[in-house]
């Protein structure tokens, strides 16, 4: 048992905390982070073992011991998730993801405004609670901007201040100046995608990627080898929280990281005020840190199961819940599948960066007229490979095409044929929120500390969101048939409604403390000293972008608010 | 490393012929120093024919040479794997990669968790299989065998409960594919007898720009495996 103190303490230490950490460090206040996980090195992804990072999740929670269960309604029983993607190490999700880095489009954050006014209210599904984001793009630009120039993002503009620039993406927001580095090498499947998208009358362009095409800040260019989504970067090329910001945190000499450390309380008073946060040691030592400023930022399970965990007679419904709205709104993106094969060439799409490599965004968000079509909101289209990871193991999961067996000598000779021959597309389609879909805590599973696991009450399979995936499912058909391909076909879609990848909400932000967990610096109404920050506080998807550059924004924005007004007058509400 | 469970070696240590020569043409980049040692001192006993007869009759008996499965188990994951991924002329298949022994470590180790799982499956498949045809799976002809799988995977075997035989038979599938294709250093996917047949270099540092944009099979650098390659990434069968 120990008790320290220290300015402020944050836990989970990985996209958004992990910047946090830098910032606040670096501006002079004494900074305490707390990791479940290890602290990895850069030498530690030497191995390219796909067995051990892709089949074994060896960089995610560990299922047993960190789990977080899933039933598709509140009549259904429910079961430990079989995966978890996230992170569990210092970093967070930033070491192993797929680095995709987007910018929210400009409506994207007054999309109930926008969505009435082209369409009527009446396109809103009556159960959605689709809300506009309390802030503008133009607000987060300057964030966006940072973390790009920070990290280090790859990539081609396609807006620049108004300029639409062909061979980016013309849809995307304007940005204030071109990507810090060029786009990533295209691969042979990607330039077939860029050829078939555009006899199409599409779009294509090299997705953004948090990945350096060449040196920068002293960390070397990608070498392409493959081992990239479900892998540490072996030379530090990833521009991962691990290698960029942490380093930074480090040289203050005000920060400190605590690994093998469960936070299970955030503590607080009668009065309303947090006063710090109790974790478990990696010696199930039971220990205290009082901290002046309390930052939560681990993924969205453990933002609302803390806030519950951390329950007492003054707030018996949980931390930051006054409005009732803790653990409600969960969001994923549902991943439709489409498979290419081709007969006369090879494409050896386990080269290079693995995730969603070049993309069409045509048919995201409300890039096209929905008009008569039965859903809102869209997709990012991309190509790259199954499970956004390109070695054998992940190529058996793809269920075959129609009329090929899984096994024996027909299934065999599919695999040795289609393996090198393939592309595999994916949609990644935006959900709406719903109140219903939600996260409690689970009255029978605990995890390996005794603490109930996070549980999920989830199902996809509503009206608009079906239509939306079956709608973006057929564009990817068209796109593999344009590429020339012989042999294109769709994959089935969580027929069960689990939820797919990225999930955000849980503790929304808004601009009402009676609709809403914190506001747009993701500080809790009801404790302000408390911080939440994530993309739990996502109020609706945004698009369908993977969501961990606007998480960066949005952290850098909360960093800014601390340390230039927040701390000048503590307590205050920003 | 890999030798355990490997039927050619069990054939010939029944018939009493085997060599130094053959162990050592298995495979021979890939034998690890300390196995191929282990292989000569085997063929080195030179002992007479009844103490053979002897060995051999232990072996079947006391669980053979796994670190998990017994003989009849054994042999029964080895067909079924067959019968999965099958190995034909230029094509390897799942003895060929010796996916067996694969499942056994991992059954020993990572998945040790999983043991009570895979006891009970295989004490349902012999169940379903005596009933059935009455005879063990492994002793099934290949056609019966195949018959019996694609039962499993459509659930259509009412001996089973838990595992269910959908649950029993993905399992074995996954299994099969990881101890095809998973790296050699977990004992399977010998002589990337996968990674051959699919056409994937292993554990590559990193491509260039021709290498990614290149519409032919990747032939520059040879297969690389964690501890070890082969020299050429060219198909071998």
């Amino acid at each position: 048992m120990s008790t320290e103190k220290t300015d402020v303490v944050i836990v989970g230490v990985g996209a958004a905390g992990g910047i946090l950490a830098a910032e606040l460090s670096k501006a002079g206040m004494k900074v305490v982070g707390l990791e479940r996980g290890p602290r990895l090195k850069t030498e530690d992804f030497m191995a390219h073992d796909e067995l051990r990072f892709f089949a074994r999740q060896d960089l995610r929670p560990n299922i047993k011991r960190s789990p977080v269960t899933w039933r598709p309604n509140v009549n259904a029983r429910a079961h430990p998730l079989q995966e978890l993607d996230y992170g569990n190490e210092a970093g967070g999700g930033t070491v192993h993801y797929g680095s995709l880095s987007w910018r929210m489009h400009e409506d994207d954050f007054r999309v109930r405004t926008k969505t009435i006014e082209r369409y009527g209210a009446s396109a809103i599904p009556a159960d959605s609670s689709l809300v506009d984001w309390p802030l503008s793009y133009a607000e987060l630009e300057p964030f966006y901007d940072k973390a790009e120039y920070e990290l280090g993002v790859s990539g081609k503009a396609g807006n620049l201040e108004g300029k639409k620039i062909e061979g980016g993406n013309i849809f995307e927001a304007p940005r204030k100046r071109e990507y810090p580095l060029p786009p990533l090498i295209v691969d042979e499947s990607g330039l077939l995608y860029e050829a078939g998208a555009k006899k199409l009358g599409l779009h294509p362009f090299p997705s953004p990627r948090a990945i350096i095409s060449q040196p920068y800040h002293d960390r070397p260019g990608c070498t392409y080898c493959g081992f990239c989504q479900a892998f540490g970067c072996h030379v530090a090329a990833k521009s991962s929280i691990l290698v960029t910001k942490l380093p930074e945190a480090d040289a203050t000499g005000n920060f400190k990281l605590i690994t093998g450390a469960m936070c299970y309380r955030v503590n607080s008073d009668d009065s309303g005020k947090v006063t710090g946060v109790s974790y478990y040691g990696p010696d199930r030592s039971d220990n205290t840190i009082e901290a002046d400023l309390v930052i939560v930022s681990p993924f969205i399970y453990d933002n609302t199961r803390l806030m519950l965990l951390s329950r007492t007679a003054k707030f018996p419904n949980g931390l930051a819940n006054s409005s009732g709205h803790l653990g409600k709104h969960i969001m994923a993106h549902m991943m439709a599948g489409v498979f290419v094969t081709f007969d006369d060439r090879y494409v050896n799409n386990f080269m290079g960066p693995s995730a969603q490599k070049h993309t069409v965004d045509d048919y995201n968000a409300d890039n096209f007229d929905h008009s008569g079509l039965g859903f809102i909101r869209g997709a990012q289209l991309s190509i790259g490979t199954p499970n956004l990871e390109g070695g054998p193991i992940s190529a058996t999961t793809i269920a075959p095409p129609p009329g090929t067996p899984r096994w024996g000598a027909a299934y065999r000779d599919f695999i040795a044929r289609a393996y090198a021959r393939h592309g595999a597309m994916v949609a990644q389609t935006e959900n709406l929120p719903y109140a219903d879909q939600t996260i409690d805590l689970d009255p029978d599973v605990r995890d390996a500390w005794g603490l109930p696991a996070p549980r999920v009450t989830y199902d996809w399979r509503r009206p608009n969101e079906r239509a939306r995936v079956d709608f973006v499912q057929k564009k990817l058909v068209e796109i593999g048939q344009a590429m020339g391909g012989v042999e294109v076909w769709p994959a089935p879609v969580s027929p069960a409604g689990a939820p797919g990848a990225h999930h955000e909400g849980g503790t929304r932000m808004g601009s009402d403390p009676k609709d809403s967990v914190v506001n747009k610096y993701g500080q809790t109404w009801d404790h302000h000293n408390l911080f939440l920050v994530g993309s739990s506080t996502y109020p609706t998807m945004g698009a369908g972008f993977n969501p961990t550059l606007t998480i960066e924004a949005l952290a850098y924005m909360t960093a800014d608010a601390i340390v230039n007004r927040y701390r000048k007058n503590p307590g205050q509400l920003l | 490393m890999s030798r355990k469970h490997n039927a050619t070696r069990r054939a010939f240590v029944v018939g009493g012929a085997i060599g130094a020569g053959a162990a050592a043409a298995a495979g021979a980049a890939l034998v690890p120093e300390a196995f191929a040692k282990s292989g000569e001192r085997e063929t080195a006993m030179d002992a007479p024919a009844a103490d053979h007869a002897a060995i051999t009759e232990m072996s079947a008996t006391n669980g053979g040479s796994g670190a998990f499965f017994n003989d009849d188990d054994a042999h029964t994951v080895a067909a079924f794997a067959e019968r999965l991924m099958p190995g034909a002329p230029g094509k390897p298949g799942a003895t060929d990669a010796n996916v067996l022994n694969y499942i056994d470590l991992a059954l020993s180790g990572a998945y040790e968790d999983q043991q009570y799982f895979y006891r009970t499956g295989l004490a349902q498949l012999d169940a379903h299989c005596a009933k059935t045809y009455a005879k063990p799976f492994r002793q099934l002809a290949q056609a019966q065998q195949d018959e019996c799988i694609a039962a499993l995977e459509h659930g259509k075997a009412p001996e089973f409960v838990w595992p269910t035989a959908q649950a029993f038979f993905d399992t074995l599938r996954k299994h099969t594919m990881e101890g095809m294709f998973a790296d050699p250093v977990y004992g399977g996917n010998q002589d990337f007898a996968g990674w051959r047949l699919v056409g994937f270099p292993g554990a590559q540092p990193g491509f260039t720009r021709a290498d990614m944009q290149s519409t032919d099979a990747f032939t520059r650098a040879p297969i690389v495996g964690l501890q070890s390659e082969i020299a050429s990434a060219s198909k071998k069968g």
